[in-house]
């Protein structure tokens, strides 16, 4: 593209006094009239400017580019850190309730242990007062049956009976008023016992 | 000196990257750089059936991965050289140079892989002495690694 004299005057002019040169790719395309050594060395002057400062903002470019490449690499790292980490912390809340449950089961088991060394205990006790109840029933029915076979003796051989008759009246009084009370606990521990 | 270019990357430093090496090593005059293949789309599209003599970039440069992109590089290459007739020289510009993909663009009628990389001046020179051969269409697909 030719510039005709006014423009090419005028650029002279705005380079010599203000220092204002062309720039972008208007410069491939503006030539100089052959033996213009002046236009020619300005456009030369211009086209030099402009490939310095397109290498200058290339170079800033790149390296904005790489830092930008940096950034996003370190934002992806760390987005990879954060799922790693939510992830371990979902991990331990899982493993946080596992724990309850097995604390509530081992608490479950505590009681019901308890409750069986209870009843074991009870059972026990239970199987004594068992043992005890037969016991006494054995020495009431033989005291009973040792002072019925007595006063028969007295009675057979005709023998004073007065004090012996009291008594075996007033041990079987004893004997049957007794007699109900203790079938009621016997009766009542092996209920006890069977439904255990 | 190709007369036209399109570059189509979601990228804008690199639009500044590829502007300022293209200036430097003098590959074109003319440079236009859009953010999305549905842009592209959108304007391939109203050259071709509606103004098929539309004046077109005589080499259009495309990203393999555009984000914010209904659909990647290599299908926009397929749409540009299928379905709006073929007329200018296309290839992939991508950091990556996975095989596969070099192969589908390939495939798609890529022209051309050239690598991104910091250092991307030389491999645009080898791309501009290349590019007679392009444009006639007797160069055979290449990457530029």
């Amino acid at each position: 593209m030719d510039v005709n004299k006014i423009c090419r005057d005028e650029l002279l002019k705005l380079a010599n006094e203000k220092r204002i040169y062309l720039e972008g790719n208007i410069l491939k395309v503006i030539s100089a009239n052959d033996g213009d050594s002046e236009f020619i060395e300005y456009l030369n002057i211009c086209k030099n400017r402009d490939k310095d400062s397109r290498i200058k903002r290339l170079s800033v470019t790149k390296q904005v580019q790489k830092q930008n490449k940096e950034l996003v690499a370190k934002q992806k790292e760390t987005d990879s850190l954060m799922i790693e980490l939510q992830n371990a912390l979902d991990s331990a809340q899982k493993a946080e309730e596992e724990a309850n449950k097995l604390r509530e089961v081992a608490e479950k088991s505590k009681d019901k242990a308890l409750e069986d060394l209870d009843l074991i205990q009870k059972k026990s006790q239970f199987k004594l007062i068992g043992t005890i109840v037969r016991v006494a029933l054995f020495v009431i029915l033989g005291v009973g049956i040792l002072t019925t076979v007595m006063y028969a003796f007295a009675i057979v051989t005709d023998k004073e009976t007065q004090i012996i008759g009291s008594t075996w009246s007033n041990m079987f009084g004893i004997l049957l008023t007794n007699a109900f009370s203790i079938v009621g606990t016997i009766m009542g521990v092996k209920y006890a016992s069977d439904k255990e | 000196m190709i007369n036209s270019i399109l570059l189509v990357d979601d990228e804008d430093l690199f639009h500044l990257v590829f502007e300022d090496a293209c200036s430097i090593l003098d590959i074109t005059l003319s440079l236009e750089a859009l953010n999305s293949s549905d842009e592209a789309d959108k304007k391939f599209k109203q050259w071709f059936p509606d103004d098929p003599n539309h004046e077109r970039p005589e080499c259009v440069f495309v990203d393999l991965n555009i984000i914010g992109s209904s659909f990647d590089g290599i299908e926009l290459i397929r749409k540009i050289n299928s379905d709006y007739g073929n007329g200018c020289v296309i290839g992939i510009i991508s950091s990556s140079d996975d095989n596969k993909e070099i192969e589908k663009a390939k495939a798609a009628g890529a022209q051309f892989w050239l690598v991104k990389s910091d250092d991307i001046e030389p491999r645009l020179e080898q791309f501009r002495n290349d590019y007679d051969g392009y444009l006639d269409k007797s160069n055979p697909f290449k990457v530029y690694k």
